[in-house]
């Protein structure tokens, strides 16, 4: 794209200079980093001396410069590099950040704005209120377009295999959208009260709270929902989608395939699934102990998929899957999960007292476990399976439960809680030991497990030290029954000959897409990967569902975008860099009473009660800003919120550039001894403007420690000007004046309240200011000459300032006030700096860009066709902004013509 | 009472304070020392929950202040169906 001039930055000076251009017949590109034309001036109540309407004189120029037809504005962009080339003209990068609103569909409701469930500090309003993610960065915006801050995905749903929106959920339940939370929870599964219970959790093991003092309980906030859901409603709340003709098969009913058909039947799929055990779930049902995931908290979930009309077809098994597809079937999905366990592989282990933790699961799940009273058992393994099968062996009276474990507690792959549950239920760990031969008496009974002890050599394919056999320490276990567990596999031996199967046994499938070679057969879960955990077979039946629906519908076998298509993970050190301090929070305290000898299956862990979930959701640091919590798609009337936006990046060619990307307010905190930041009723400047502007974050000018309507307010003049302990010995020329006129304006908004300035000297130099500055006198403000030398806050609020009274004897004195505004100073803006590749662009000894022969030539920079607008060169007032803007304009002109002079004579030259 | 909480962590509770401040309001309009009081919150931190409340239309000032320079604030009624602010 090419263009005659590249203005960078639209707040006044900008937004002069592209008018101006483009009134000539200049093609002009605007480009902007906030999401509203306007600058600094639309921000502020009215302008001196004459005490127009800030509003009223912008807003018709913001119109203008946007709907210029020789001005093209790009809002919410940044240029991020400009070169000049040979020829003299520019190369420049220009980034154009995502809103995540179609601008060309968003009508400026702001409804988005009243659901949003996330609160940050509004920027536009020098953060003394609340914007929410989703917003209209101020009423009078051009273009009037929400816009949704986004940083990144927040850790916890960045983690989440099943893709679950976790900030999403917590963030909703943060604002007491319980039902909401719930929803979207089942928007990606139907499983919310087993995740709720049996979910390992990786989103708190990276929850940035986790930092600090602990992480928030992201599973018991969703166990929460899910029984508040179940307590009140008969079903899901979610309608099956339209039938659209087509059937799908899954074979398996554990969490991969509910998964699954709970999406297509959203689709209107019309879907049937069967399993060959007696009941539905899989490992949900079968594997998983009852004081973990309770039966009826299955049977709840799993009547969310029937509800939607999903066929469930228990007690049959499935060998040949083409038969599916001649009966009709337009797609099938295995998902099957790994029934086999891994044996042994030593001599006595097909004795009847050896028992797989698999089989041992099921059997206690279905009432047929053998009576442990008395017993001593052994498991062979470290992961969940060998957790829960030890824990349920304790309860089953078991007298004597070891875990028998080849490596080191580190290495064990359970879940760390799980292995601290079972050591406080009394369960004990042998490790580094690995089986030899199960003992076995003359009747055939098991007495015993010959174990050798391992050391840990070098890390294997899995990262983790290989176990390697101690010579000669053989010794024996004393048991009655062992429990292998030391590994799960898929049963695929009836697919052999449709379909491949890898190394491990699993079926063999597109990795992204979990199509077979046989393009109508899908597969999902651990059939495929292995044995896994639950999340990761929700998020694998998602995907199924998704790419099934692609090739049915001839489409491509991609978008996924719940997992394929996020946002980068936001750095969890930039979260934290936000703040400079947190406030302890005490976490949650998980109230799980763990007995040494557990006697009974009941459920351990209570659910969190509303008090304890809206607190806990309440530690959520917003990682990414915004939740996605869905809110805002649901309510915008336009439908014009798309959350897959990506930023976009383009080149420009242009022939001259100008710069006006204003200043930089004093950072009012650099001067400790006046309390900004500490004292909550010392302001700036700009605070107090915003709270004189008609779009006031308040109803009046209040106190913001109290709310009270301030009776007396003092200004500080010079806050960061005219200050070498500061490294600004500039006067930033604009203070004086725009205290005056604020203390006009609150003589206007308080006629009661007394207003006094404390001044160096009062720098009224400019058409009417010295009579504006007088008028302010004759109103009844008071003016006192001296230096400010600190303030301190009393009890009630009100603040002490001492300070110096040069014009009544130079004595120290101190005075009491409600309200204290700093009438901080202007300091450069420095991303100037980063703009220009190879040829760094000039600037004065003050950090401004500096003007080589401002007094013949203002708005030259030191790069040829480069221009400076505005305060990008040093502090300016409005009218001062505007006539600069004025000559960089002509400066542009003239560059412009001179060039396309030179290039007609060249050609000339060359016919 | 004040604080010296950062503002983005008081802003960010603002969500979460929604309920206590309408319980609060339940029985009539109240100041920000009232309010701050009722629900045992600092005062300053009040203000920029019942501000936040009041742009986005859950609250509203009454005219006049108090005699001692207090604006007080009243919770909004929603219209029937929709759901009310818990």
């Amino acid at each position: 794209m090419k263009y005659d001039a590249l203005v960078i930055g639209a707040g006044i000076g900008g937004m002069e200079s592209s008018l101006k251009l483009g009134d000539m017949g200049y093609k002009v590109l605007l480009v902007e980093k906030e999401a509203s034309v306007g600058g600094r001036m639309i921000l502020l109540s009215k302008v001196f001396p004459t005490l127009d309407c800030a509003s009223c004189i912008s807003g018709p120029k913001m119109s203008s410069t946007i709907n210029h037809p020789n001005i093209t504005t790009v809002t919410y962009g940044e240029v991020k590099t400009i070169r000049r080339d040979g020829d003299g003209r520019f190369h420049a990068t220009v980034r154009q950040k995502a809103r995540y609103v179609d601008p060309a569909a968003c009508t400026g409701c702001q409804e988005c704005e009243q659901v949003c469930t996330v609160a940050v500090p509004d920027e536009f309003n020098s953060d003394l209120v609340a914007r929410r993610a989703a917003h209209i960065p101020f009423p009078q915006a051009v273009p009037k377009k929400a816009v949704i801050t986004r940083e990144g995905t927040s850790s916890c749903t960045d983690t989440c295999p099943a893709g679950i929106k976790a900030h999403g959920y917590v963030s909703l339940i943060r604002s007491g959208k319980y039902e909401e939370a719930f929803q979207l929870v089942l928007d990606a599964t139907p499983l919310v009260g087993s995740l709720g219970r049996a979910c390992y959790a990786p989103c708190e093991a990276e929850c940035t709270r986790g930092d600090l003092e602990a992480p928030l309980p992201i599973r018991r906030l969703k166990r929460f929902i899910a029984e508040r859901h179940y307590a009140t409603h008969d079903g899901p709340g979610v309608q099956p989608g339209e039938p659209n003709g087509k059937s799908v098969a899954i074979v398996g009913s554990g969490p991969a395939g509910l998964t699954a058909a709970w999406q297509l039947a959203r689709k209107g799929y019309r879907v049937k699934i069967l399993d060959s055990a007696p009941e539905p779930g899989g490992f949900l049902r079968q594997a998983i102990p009852v004081y973990r995931l309770p039966q009826e908290v299955v049977e709840q979930d799993i009547r969310n998929v029937t509800a939607l009309g999903v066929e469930i077809v228990t007690d049959t098994r499935v060998d040949d899957l083409q038969a599916l597809e001649r009966e009709g079937y337009d797609a099938v999905l295995l998902a099957t999960g790994t029934p086999k366990a891994t044996s042994l592989g030593v001599p006595g282990e097909e004795t009847t007292a050896v028992v797989s933790g698999l089989d041992f699961l099921r059997d206690v799940r279905f009432a047929e476990a053998p009576d442990l009273e008395g017993k001593r058992v052994v498991i062979v393994g470290g992961g969940n399976v060998a957790m829960d099968a030890a824990r349920s062996a304790r309860r089953l009276g078991a007298v004597d439960t070891l875990v028998a474990y080849r490596r080191g507690r580190e290495e064990m792959p359970a879940h760390v809680a799980e292995i601290e549950d079972a050591a406080k239920e009394g369960v004990r760990f042998e490790f580094l030991v690995s089986p030899v031969t199960v003992v076995v008496d003359a009747s055939g009974n098991v007495t015993g497990l010959r174990c050798t002890r391992m050391k840990l050599g070098e890390p294997d394919a899995s990262g983790r030290r290989r176990p390697e056999p101690i010579p000669g320490s053989e010794f024996v276990i004393k048991c009655d029954l062992v429990i292998p567990a030391i590994g799960l596999v898929p049963d695929t031996g009836p697919f052999d000959s449709h379909v491949a199967v890898s190394r491990n046994r699993g079926i063999q499938v597109d990795p992204k897409t979990l199509q077979s070679e046989v393009p109508w057969l899908f597969a999902a879960g651990d059939v495929v990967s292995g044995a896994s955990d639950i999340t990761h077979a929700v998020g694998q039946g998602r995907r199924a569902a998704h790419m099934i629906d692609r090739w049915l519908n001839g489409g491509e076998l991609d978008g996924f975008e719940a997992l394929d298509d996020r946002l980068a993970a936001i750095d969890k050190a930039k979260v934290l860099s936000r703040q400079k301090s947190y406030t302890h929070r005490d976490p949650v305290k998980l109230d799980v009473s763990h007995v040494p000898a557990p006697r009974d299956f009941a459920e351990i862990e209570p659910v969190l009660t509303e008090a304890e979930a809206h607190f806990a959701a309440g530690g959520c640091l917003d990682c990414g800003v915004c939740s996605e919590c869905g809110q805002c798609v649901a309510t915008c009337p336009a439908n014009a919120i798309d959350l897959s936006q990506h930023e976009q990046t383009f080149e420009v060619d242009v022939g001259a550039v100008v710069v006006s990307t204003g200043f930089k307010l004093f950072a009012a905190d650099a001067k400790p001894e006046y309390g900004w930041g500490k004292y909550p009723n010392v302001i700036t400047g700009m605070q107090m403007d915003r709270l004189l502007a008609p779009t006031r974050p308040f109803n009046t000018v209040l106190r913001p420690s109290d709310g009270k309507v301030p009776d007396r307010i003092a200004y500080i003049s010079c806050t960061g000007s005219r200050d070498k302990t500061v490294g600004n010995p500039l006067c930033s020329k604009i203070c004086c004046m725009y205290s005056v006129k604020q203390n006009q304006l609150i003589m206007g908004a308080l006629p009661l309240a007394d207003v006094t300035m404390h001044y160096i000297d009062v720098r009224a130099a400019g058409k009417r200011y010295d009579e504006f500055y007088e008028e302010s006198k004759e109103l009844g403000a008071a003016y006192i000459k001296g230096r400010v030398a600190k303030v301190t806050e009393k009890p009630d609020g009100n603040l002490i300032l001492h300070y110096e009274d040069i014009e009544n004897g130079g004595g120290l004195a101190e005075a009491e006030y409600d309200m204290v505004v700093l009438a901080v100073g202007v300091q450069p803006n420095r991303e100037v700096e980063r703009l220009f590749e190879g040829e760094p662009l000039g600037l004065d000894e003050f950090a401004y860009v500096a003007e080589p022969n401002d007094d013949l030539n203002p708005g030259q920079t030191s790069i040829p066709g480069v221009f400076v607008a505005g305060t990008a060169s040093g502090a300016k007032d409005i009218v001062d902004s505007i006539t600069h803007a004025g000559a960089a304009v002509a400066q542009v002109a003239a560059h412009l013509e001179k060039a396309a002079h030179t290039l007609r004579v060249l050609k000339e030259v060359a016919r | 009472m004040s604080t010296t909480r950062e503002v983005r962590e008081i802003i960010r509770e603002e969500p979460l304070m929604h309920g206590d401040i309408l319980r609060a309001l339940s029985d009539g309009p109240h100041t920000v020392p009232e309010i701050a009081s009722a629900i045992g919150k600092p005062s300053d931190e009040t203000v920029f929950w019942v501000m936040g409340m009041r742009r986005y239309g859950m609250v509203v000032e009454l005219a006049e202040p108090t005699d001692e320079g207090f604006f007080q604030y009243a919770a909004v009624k929603k219209a029937d169906g929709e759901d009310e602010a818990r």
